[in-house]
């Protein structure tokens, strides 16, 4: 059974002419333990997707989807106050900068402290309060701190951004979620640091079998860490499959040069040549192209691609193009939208 | 936290000395010899002027001068006023805590009335409650405060007669002057009519307060607005409901401390505005204090009264200024600790 399967997901700016769709059908599914990569360049609609999965976005943003189930239930069948405490109950989400994301004003312990799940202690007041600082204690030392009393009485000005984000994580764990939404984690850290999150994000994934949905601009960092990657190009749905499929037999124009842009996939090149990338930049929202969003970037559009392709699945590898780069050996049966 | 407070001391210093730089240079600015501005001895005999003379170092040159001044105003010798030819230090020491009374409970009635109503207009942002807020507020803005000084004594004085329209406290109690903040002076005192004092003070107090409250109220619900509206657009709102805490739990522990940060210290700035009202309204409702005073001496160009009056008022406001800028370092843990850089 998915863990989470999202069909069809868009996202839309309403604005006062007219409305943006930022995100336009994306299907998104992850299995229990799995590692996915959600990968894109800057602006193509990850960060919202996430957000929408999470229900933080406020009322400019609107959000339709064909289906959303969670672990078997429909969540568009709850109310909105239903499917928020049982979202924020199994997911929890880590963001982009950690320092921004902590309350400047309250010291790290507090923070912590009111992350934790109630239910999950007993006794009267005084007793949970010192519960609740054990439980914080113990996060912290999950997560890798050794010097709790330090962290803990601190301000999130006085942390370095490793250690913050640390920290959010220890937030996000304190609920023991059961899929972690990690957006951009390591974005402005140095490598040493970008490592140690990375390492401690996969222990939690092997270790207490949580989910994780990485997002990133980067597909070469990433790819040491995940199972599947989905890649996403201005908020259209491009490819998804195992990290190998991907990296090694993309079938997507796009996923391909992404995979080319990289120099380590690039071993053969001779020194002082060019690295293969696309022409031009991804358009902006106010400008977005018709049908496939890649097309004017495309290096094989063609008349088919004012037209939106539909999703093509070989085998668990599904990919959205007209004309997918190596021609398969096997017929496919080409299902149309749904798999 | 101790730089803090040495920095603040500093500022206090720097400003009283530029302060009575100003006052000082009144005493020549004003009409008249400044011998006579400065003391305010206007009946002095020959003989006493030359004393005056001598105590002010009148024949040095003004560096001297100036520092002679210092010496007065720090022994507390301010002068005697040229209209009553009494002593003015005590005559302020009489008035100021009146004046301090007023002002202080009508900031915290405009900070009890406006910042929640701010932060309810910022909720509701885009909805009718908001609209609703901010057009009072604009309301409240633009009313000129003598003119609601006197609607509020015809309505609630003269036409509903529910609370009296002038004077601190009613004269048939008897109050004797030990701090002269009134309320605390009902409380130290042993008449067995305490309590019917203290709520005939309270009285009394309602209408002025309200009134010099009104206007910067409404500016403390426009910056408790926009300041929550900022805050909560921010990532850690955002990433705090994304931990599961309920909006209630948001609003509470994160929103309101954070927006107070950015209230605290417009509250300081809005001080010195707040005395300006609560002079004209000490006119209206025959407030015994400073602001009246200082008002009745311009009329009758007592100049001696005016230097210190400014003086003694102005470092008022200062002070409170001061005291906001603790809280506002208590409140926000980035001001408190030393910085690098700045």
């Amino acid at each position: 059974m998915n863990l989470l399967d999202i069909r069809n997901l868009s996202i839309e700016l309403i604005g006062d002419n007219q409305n943006i769709l930022a995100v336009d059908k994306v299907s998104l599914s992850m299995k229990e333990g799995e590692v996915r990569g959600l990968v894109g360049e800057s602006g193509s609609g990850k960060s919202l997707l996430a957000q929408a999965i999470v229900g933080v976005l406020n009322d400019k943003w609107h959000v339709h989807a064909d289906r959303f189930h969670w672990r078997g239930i429909d969540l568009l069948r709850l109310s909105i106050e239903e499917r928020k405490a049982l979202l924020s109950r199994d997911i929890a989400m880590i963001f982009q900068e950690p320092m921004a994301c902590l309350d400047p004003t309250t010291t790290i312990g507090d923070q912590l402290a009111e992350a934790i799940d109630a239910s999950s202690l007993t006794g009267f007041f005084w007793q949970k309060q010192k519960q609740r600082h054990s439980a914080a204690i113990k996060l912290l030392h999950k997560v890798g701190i050794k010097s709790h009393s330090a962290c803990l009485n601190s301000y999130p000005h006085q942390l370095t951004e490793a250690l913050c984000q640390r920290v959010m994580i220890a937030i996000a764990l304190a609920r023991r979620p059961i899929l972690l939404i990690a957006d951009e984690p390591t974005a402005a850290m140095e490598n040493t640091n970008q490592g140690q999150i990375f390492r401690l994000l996969s222990s939690l994934n092997q270790l207490k079998s949580m989910s994780i949905l990485l997002i990133s601009h980067d597909l070469e960092n990433i790819t040491h860490w995940t199972h599947t990657i989905t890649v996403m190009y201005s908020g259209q749905f491009v490819e998804a499959g195992t990290t190998e499929q991907i990296f090694r037999k993309s079938l997507h124009p796009y996923t391909r040069a992404l995979v080319n842009s990289s120099p380590s996939a690039n071993f053969h090149l001779p020194a002082k040549s060019r690295l293969m990338t696309l022409p031009g930049s991804i358009p902006i929202l106010q400008h977005l192209p018709i049908g496939c969003r890649l097309g004017p970037r495309c290096p094989r559009a063609q008349q088919a691609c004012v037209k939106a392709p539909s999703v093509t699945n070989f085998h668990g590898h599904k990919v959205s193009c007209h004309f997918p780069l190596t021609p398969i050996k096997i017929q496919p049966k080409a299902v149309k939208g749904v798999c | 936290m101790l730089i803090f407070t040495l920095r603040r001391l500093n500022l206090f210093i720097f400003t009283m000395l530029a302060l009575t730089l100003l006052s000082f240079s009144l005493s020549f600015l004003f009409p008249g010899d400044s011998i006579i501005n400065i003391s305010g001895a206007i009946n002095a005999t020959p003989s006493q002027l030359i004393e005056i003379q001598k105590a002010y170092q009148t024949d040095d040159n003004i560096f001297w001068q100036y520092i002679a001044y210092l010496k007065h105003i720090i022994q507390g010798e301010l002068g005697i006023s040229m209209a009553s030819q009494s002593e003015i230090s005590t005559e302020i020491l009489n008035l100021l805590p009146a004046t301090i009374e007023l002002s202080l409970v009508a900031l915290f009635i405009a900070m009890f009335f406006g910042i929640p109503l701010g932060f309810i207009a910022a909720i509701k942002h885009n909805k009718p409650a908001d609209n609703i807020i901010l057009s009072v507020s604009m309301v409240g803005y633009s009313i000129p405060v003598f003119w609601l000084g006197l609607l509020a004594i015809l309505i609630f004085s003269i036409n509903l007669g529910w609370l009296p329209s002038a004077g601190q406290i009613s004269l048939l109690f008897e109050i004797k002057l030990i701090t002269g903040i009134q309320f605390i002076d009902i409380l130290l005192s042993d008449s067995p009519y305490k309590w019917q004092a203290f709520s005939d003070a309270t009285l009394h107090i309602i209408l002025p307060a309200c009134v010099i409250a009104v206007a910067p109220a409404t500016i403390f619900i426009r910056l408790a607005r926009t300041s929550m509206i900022e805050v909560l657009g921010t990532n850690y709102i955002r990433a705090a409901s994304a931990k599961g805490l309920t909006f209630q739990q948001i609003i509470f522990r994160h929103a309101i401390r954070n927006s107070l940060i950015k209230i605290i210290r417009h509250v300081g700035l809005q001080f010195a505005n707040l005395v300006t009202i609560a002079m004209v309204t000490e006119v209206i409702f025959s407030w015994p204090g400073i602001g009246r005073w200082l008002i009745e001496s311009i009329y009758q160009r007592d100049y001696t009264a005016i230097q210190s009056g400014l003086l003694v008022l102005s470092c008022f406001i200062f002070i409170v200024h001061i005291l906001t800028d603790f809280i506002y370092a208590a409140l926000n843990p980035l001001a408190r600790g030393s910085k690098y850089g700045s």
